[in-house]
C-alpha cells in the first residue's frame, strides 16, 4: 500500500497509447486520454465501440496489449480494485440469494475503505427494504443497491457501465439524479457509458466518444459545445464521418 | 472474505452438519444394536476368531443375512462421499460465480483475486474433509466391531476395504474438488463441472487403482518349490510371482506353464504328487518367488495412494488459480 500515491496527487485516468486485442481483433486501438478530476465523464459509443473494454482496462480486469494507463497515478494490475474506484458492471451482478443487509456486509468485509452509515442513507434514500433477497427487487432497486455498494467505498473515480440500460425512464431518470447529486456532493468523478448520448447530454460535463476501438472526440463540454454546434449534432458529424473515412 | 465465502457456502456448510449428525447417530446406533445382537446370540467369539473355527455356523448365517446390506451401506457411504464432495462442493464452488457473473462483483473490490480464492477453497474445502474424516472413523469403529463378521474379513487389500480406510478417502476426496473446481474454472458452467467432473472422477479412480500398487515398497519371498509360499492366504498383496531356474533367474511365465504341464502327465499316466514335486526342480524349475506387501504394510500403500491423489490435486488446484487469474 506505501507504493500506493494519494489519489488527489494524480489524475484520475490517464492512458497513454493503450491498447487491447481479443482473438477477434481490436477491441481498443492506441486509446491517450486523461480524465480530469470532479467531472461527470460520458463515454459515448455505438456497441462494440471498446467503452466496456477501456472500463476493464482501468479496473485492471483486463490486460492492456499495448501502451500504459494509470489509475490515480498506479498501474491496474487485477489485484483488486484501487481504494479509490469503484465499478459496478454492465449486468450489475449481485448475489441473488443475499439479503441487501448481507449485500451491504459484504462490501463492507471486502473494502477497507467502507462506510456503512452511507451505504445504508443510500438504500434507505431509495427506499429499498434491507431484508429483501436481492433477487427480489426490482431493476431500479437492484440498480440503486449496486450503487451503495459502489459508493459505500467512498471512491474518488466512480465507473459505471450502461447503468440505466435496461431501467424504465421513470427509473432511469431518478437513478441519474441520484447519483449526479452524490457524485457532486462527494466531488466524485464518474464515467458512465452508454450508446445513447442524449440520455448522457443533460447531465455529463465531459465527454468521451468512441467508434471502433478509437476516440473521436473527447474533452468538457462547455469547450466542445462552444462553437454553437449541438452536442448530440457534433458526436453524429464525426461518427458519419469516421464511417464514411472507413467506407473508403 | 471468510464471512462472504460462509455465507456463499452455507447452504453446502448446513447440508455437511446434517450428514454428519444423522450419520453419526445413524452409526452409533447400528454398531450398538449390532454389539447387542452378536452377544445376545453367541457370536462373540466369532468376531476375533478365523471364520472357519466358529462353531456358531447358523446363527452365523442369520447375522451375515441380516447385516450384509447395511455394512455395504456403510462401506457405500465413505466410497461415494469423496465424489460428492466433488461434485456439490468442488464443481460449483467457481463456476457458480462465473456463470452468474458475480466474480466481477468479487474482482472489483479492495480484495486480490488469490485471498479471494484461498478463502473460498478453504471454506468449503476443510469442513468437507473433516466431516467425510470423521464419518469414515465411525464406519470404520462399526465395521471393526463386526470382525470376521463383517467385510473386514476380506482384508486390507480388498478394493473396497481399501477405499476407504485410512488416508486414501481424504486423497480422492481432495482429487475429487480439485478436479471439480478446476472443470468448473475452464467451462464456466456449473451442470457441465459436475457431470463432466464425477465421470472423471470415476475414470480416474478406476486407471490409478493399479497404478498405485506399483509406487509401494514391496517384499520379496523366496521358496522352493514344493512349499506354498504362504503370502496368497495370509492376506498379502501379491503384485507378482513366477519360478527360478537353477541359477536364481526367473523363467518366463509360458515356458513354466509347459514345463509344468510336462510334469503333470509326462508319460500319460497320471503321476502322483511326490513325483511331481520331484520332476519340478530336474525341468529347470528350482524355486518359485512372489513380490508382495504384507496386510500389516497397507498403510504405506495407503500413504502413496494419499500422495497420487494429492499430487494430482495440487496440479488442478494449480490449474485453477493459474485460470482464475487469466479470468477478465
Amino acid at each position: 500500500m506505501n507504493t500506493r500515491r494519494q489519489p488527489d496527487q494524480a489524475l484520475p485516468v490517464v492512458t497513454s497509447a493503450v491498447g487491447k486485442k481479443y482473438r477477434r481483433g481490436w477491441a481498443l486501438r492506441e486509446t491517450t486520454l486523461v480524465i480530469p478530476r470532479n467531472r461527470v465523464v460520458a463515454l459515448v459509443g455505438p456497441n462494440g465501440a471498446g467503452k466496456s473494454t477501456l472500463m476493464g482496462l482501468i479496473t485492471g480486469l483486463l490486460r492492456p496489449t499495448t501502451g500504459g494507463i494509470t489509475v490515480f497515478g498506479d498501474h491496474p494490475t487485477g489485484k483488486g480494485l484501487h481504494p479509490a474506484v469503484s465499478y459496478l458492471a454492465q449486468q450489475k451482478p449481485l448475489y441473488q440469494h443475499f439479503t441487501v443487509t448481507e449485500t451491504l456486509t459484504f462490501g463492507a468485509r471486502t473494502n477497507p475503505t467502507w462506510d456503512q452509515g452511507y451505504a445504508e442513507h443510500l438504500v434507505a434514500q431509495a427506499g429499498v427494504p434491507m431484508g429483501a433477497k436481492v433477487g427480489t427487487l426490482s431493476g431500479g432497486q437492484r440498480t440503486r443497491v449496486s450503487l451503495a455498494l459502489a459508493l459505500g467505498k467512498r471512491p474518488k473515480l466512480l465507473l459505471l457501465d450502461e447503468p440505466l440500460a435496461e431501467l424504465d425512464p421513470l427509473a432511469r431518470e431518478t437513478v441519474l439524479r441520484a447519483l449526479i447529486t452524490e457524485a457532486r456532493d462527494q466531488h466524485i468523478t464518474v464515467v458512465l457509458s452508454s450508446h445513447v448520448l442524449a440520455e448522457l447530454e443533460g447531465v455529463c460535463d465531459h465527454l468521451v466518444l468512441l467508434h471502433n476501438g478509437r476516440i473521436l472526440l473527447a474533452g468538457d463540454v462547455r469547450d466542445l459545445s462552444a462553437s454553437g454546434v449541438p452536442l448530440g449534432q457534433l458526436a453524429l458529424d464525426r461518427m458519419r464521418a469516421a464511417a464514411q473515412e472507413e467506407a473508403a | 472474505m471468510i464471512w462472504t465465502s460462509w455465507r456463499l457456502q452455507r447452504l453446502q456448510l448446513l447440508t455437511l452438519l446434517g450428514m454428519l449428525v444423522v450419520g453419526a447417530a445413524a452409526i452409533v446406533l447400528l454398531r450398538s444394536n449390532m454389539v447387542d445382537t452378536i452377544t445376545s446370540t453367541g457370536l462373540a467369539q466369532c468376531v476375533t476368531q478365523d471364520v472357519k473355527d466358529c462353531t456358531a455356523s447358523e446363527a452365523m448365517t442369520d447375522f451375515r443375512a441380516a447385516w450384509s446390506n447395511l455394512f455395504y451401506l456403510g462401506q457405500a457411504a465413505i466410497l461415494g462421499l469423496p465424489a460428492l464432495v466433488g461434485v456439490f462442493i468442488g464443481a460449483p464452488l467457481f463456476a457458480r460465480e462465473l456463470e452468474q457473473g458475480t466474480h466481477v462483483l468479487a474482482f472489483t473490490q479492495s480484495v486480490s483475486r488469490t485471498r479471494w480464492m484461498v478463502s473460498k477453497l478453504v471454506v468449503a474445502l476443510v469442513p468437507a474433509v473433516i466431516v467425510l474424516a470423521v464419518l469414515q472413523y465411525l464406519v470404520w469403529w462399526w465395521l471393526s466391531s463386526a470382525g470376521a463378521l463383517g467385510p473386514l474379513n476380506n482384508g486390507p487389500y480388498n478394493a473396497i476395504n481399501f477405499s476407504i480406510a485410512h488416508a486414501s478417502p481424504v486423497g480422492y476426496a481432495l482429487f475429487a474438488f480439485a478436479l471439480g473446481t478446476f472443470l468448473g474454472v475452464v467451462s464456466r458452467r456449473t451442470l457441465v463441472a459436475m457431470t463432466a467432473g464425477l465421470a472423471a472422477f470415476i475414470a480416474m479412480r478406476f486407471a490409478l487403482s493399479a497404478v498405485v500398487d506399483r509406487f509401494a515398497p514391496t517384499q520379496r519371498m523366496e521358496t522352493t518349490g514344493d512349499k506354498s509360499l504362504g503370502v496368497e492366504t495370509d492376506g498379502s498383496l501379491v503384485l507378482g510371482r513366477g519360478w527360478l531356474d537353477a541359477a536364481g533367474l526367473p523363467v518366463p511365465e509360458d515356458r513354466a506353464r509347459t514345463l509344468i504341464q510336462a510334469c503333470k502327465a509326462p508319460t500319460g499316466a497320471k503321476p502322483s504328487q511326490e513325483e511331481f514335486l520331484a520332476c519340478l526342480p530336474r525341468s529347470g524349475l528350482a524355486k518359485r518367488y512372489a513380490y508382495y506387501i504384507p496386510e500389516s504394510q497397507a498403510w504405506q500403500v495407503h500413504l502413496v495412494d494419499l500422495a497420487v491423489f494429492g499430487v494430482l490435486a495440487g496440479l488442478l488446484l494449480v490449474g485453477t488459480a493459474w485460470a482464475l487469474r487469466r479470468q477478465s
